[in-house]
């Protein structure tokens, strides 16, 4: 064992002489820099709170002041020149770097002073803690509320800062904030972090391209339904009438389905699926048909639907949610030989009968002769009954009034 | 009336009246001021159980008004009299005519005056009589009839929709829904319109005979309204004091 005693005896001198000097060194900056009223001419304070360096990830790894502010590691007179250089992360943080480099923060127009983002910005200068801590800018519980600082007021974005607040709404924050789940999607889950790209920029996390990707970062099972069904069919031949995941459950304030505010709501599933599916010039594009709002209001689930039932049937309940197949699909849940089973999810026991009809009903004189006929029957003996109530009373007025015109 | 039908009647108004405030929201559901009545949670559903209970209580209104009607002797009279007839038809005839008066006025002017010098029929000078029901009475009966029949078959159908679709197809089932709302509206309208008119509204009789409240007829209702039914009660009596 005595051929080991040498190298450790130098490695522990070694590490004890670089705590020595680092040590030294930092101590020299901090008989200055600890006093608090210590200000440049123009008020910016210089004030280094050396605790929390030192409880800082950088200071607790034991670097010292010059290995970030390299201009300074040479010079021994102090007090040194006013003006340093920006530290500079890139030395050690190179990835981190060069994807910052393609970010929207880092293309932020550098004339309005406001947009300049730099690595300091999001992680603090001398107190950075590691993405693990609890204390962290960064930490998944943290993250809002460090974008936030800018986006809501200070940095005005295309939507403005209530877009930004209406986060705050989401099931992902009621994860992160009421459920402590670090996994809920912050900011930089859906957005990217170092890499933050703008929305309309082809290559964000968030753009249309991306946005089926970045929720099935963590909605894998939805995703894969999604492009089994036929949305998610076309959207991979890159039509971009297609409804993503956005189109339908809102970005920011996504809630549960759940949830009343929701898009997806029981009762609001209907009215975010006729946004195209009652649009004509989309039906005409695409082939399908229109009018399904209205017909499904007629209908006895749309009538209790609006008003607010919450049991009944909206478009989901029987053509699915993010795997919706057009009907002529085996796999269909409104495939004629899978209605059964798919009516039979509300009205047990329904049997083929359920096929036998239409609940979409756009012409009853095209698709429901009898329907037709007793509708139409109905309304001309409602007319001629009222049209003889109404005779007969008039009548009996106007002899009333002529009796008494007589006697006067 | 005596104490069972007007009961019946009062049965027959509340079932009505909540049975329509609770199903025509339904029918016209694009109407948008309708929404606000049922935007409580679960007020929807409880309107249909409202409207269900309602229904219940009205059948059995009428299953009790069909064993009235067979099993007491009032109630077999009634019917005997309720029985339309072809004298109901003319006198719905005459009354509408007496009242346009529209062949007096062509005889005034000399029109056709030798047609109603020979026919005076035709001139409507006097008003029908009417016995116990008259036609607008028997009309109205009939039709709440007819009325309960369509809306108790459609509607149960409708309650028990998986009964009806194993029964029948959809396109069937369809046709129920069409049936239940249409026969509403027709009911709607004739109570509103015909019944509101002849027992209310009509200066005749307004504000209104107080025979549904306490069963009592006046002898001067009786004699302009009913006066053949008025002349067969005066025999009867008549007869009552001679025989004694």
């Amino acid at each position: 064992m005595k051929f080991l005693k040498i190298p450790f005896f130098v490695l522990l001198l070694c590490i004890l002489f670089t705590f020595f000097l680092a040590a030294t060194t930092n101590e020299d900056c901090m008989v200055c820099h600890e006093d608090p009223d210590l200000k440049t001419d123009d008020q910016k304070s210089l004030y280094v709170d050396y605790a929390k360096y030192v409880s800082s990830i950088h200071g607790d790894a034991g670097f010292s002041c010059t290995d970030c502010h390299t201009d300074l590691s040479g010079i021994e007179d102090f007090p040194h020149p006013e003006k340093l250089e920006p530290v500079t992360c890139r030395t050690c943080h190179e990835k981190a770097y060069e994807e910052f480099q393609k970010s929207a923060h880092s293309q932020a127009t550098p004339e309005e002073d406001c947009c300049a983002v730099s690595c300091k910005d999001c992680h603090g200068t001398h107190d950075i803690k590691g993405k693990e801590d609890y204390d962290s800018r960064v930490f998944p519980l943290n993250l809002p509320h460090t974008c936030e600082t800018c986006h809501l007021e200070k940095v005005q974005t295309e939507r403005g800062g209530e877009f930004i607040k209406r986060y705050e709404m989401s099931i992902h924050y009621k994860g992160l904030e009421k459920a402590g789940l670090a996994t809920s999607s912050n900011c930089s889950n859906c957005h990217g972090a170092h890499d933050v790209r703008h929305v309309h920029d082809p290559d964000s996390r968030v753009s249309r391209k991306n946005i089926i990707r970045t929720c099935g970062t963590c909605h894998m099972g939805i995703e894969r339904d999604y492009l089994e069904g036929i949305h998610g069919k076309d959207y991979v031949k890159g039509l971009n009438d297609v409804p993503v995941c956005t189109d339908c459950h809102s970005e920011h304030d996504i809630t549960s389905p759940q949830d009343l505010s929701s898009t997806v709501y029981a009762t609001k599933v209907a009215e975010v699926c006729s946004r195209c599916h009652d649009d004509e010039t989309l039906s005409r594009q695409y082939g399908f048909i229109t009018e399904r709002l209205k017909t499904y209001s007629s209908s006895f689930h749309g009538t209790a639907s609006r008003f607010g039932e919450t049991r009944v049937a909206n478009c989901a309940s029987c053509h699915g949610f993010h795997d919706i197949r057009p009907s002529s699909d085996p796999k269909s849940m409104i495939h004629p030989d899978n209605l059964p089973e798919t009516c039979g999810k509300c009205h047990a026991g329904a049997g083929s009968n359920f096929a036998k009809g239409k609940i979409h009903v756009v012409s009853e004189k095209a698709t429901n002769k009898w329907a037709y006929f007793v509708k139409t029957f109905y309304i001309i003996m409602i007319a001629c009954i009222v049209f003889v109530f109404l005779a007969f009373i008039s009548v009996d007025i106007l002899h009333r009034v002529f009796r008494r015109r007589k006697k006067a | 009336m005596n104490l069972a039908e007007r009961i019946q009647h009062f049965l027959l108004i509340g079932t009505f009246f909540i049975l329509i405030v609770t199903g025509l929201p339904v029918f016209f559901y694009d109407i948008k001021f309708l929404k606000p009545l049922f935007s409580p949670e679960k007020s929807f559903y409880i309107r249909g159980i409202i409207h269900r209970v309602a229904a219940v209580v009205m059948i059995l209104n009428l299953v009790w008004h069909i064993l009235y009607t067979i099993f007491t002797k009032r109630g077999r009279d009634n019917f005997k009299e309720m029985i339309p007839k072809f004298k109901d038809i003319r006198d719905a005839f005459e009354i509408f005519w007496h009242h346009a008066g529209l062949t007096r006025f062509l005889n005034r002017k000399g029109i056709l005056k030798n047609f109603f010098t020979r026919y005076p029929y035709w001139l409507f000078e006097n008003p029908p009589q009417y016995g116990r029901y008259n036609f607008i009475e028997k009309f109205e009966y009939w039709a709440v009839g007819w009325g309960s029949f369509v809306m108790i078959v459609s509607g149960f159908l409708m309650w028990k929709v998986e009964l009806s679709l194993s029964l029948f197809p959809l396109w069937v089932h369809d046709i129920f829904i069409i049936l239940h709302g249409y026969e509403a509206i027709l009911a709607f309208l004739a109570v509103i319109i015909w019944h509101m008119y002849n027992v209310h509204l009509n200066p005749e009789v307004f504000p209104m005979s107080k025979i549904w409240l306490n069963g009592k007829i006046t002898g001067k209702e009786l004699r302009v309204l009913h006066p053949l039914e008025y002349q067969k009660i005066l025999e009867e009596r008549q007869k009552v004091l001679e025989s004694s």
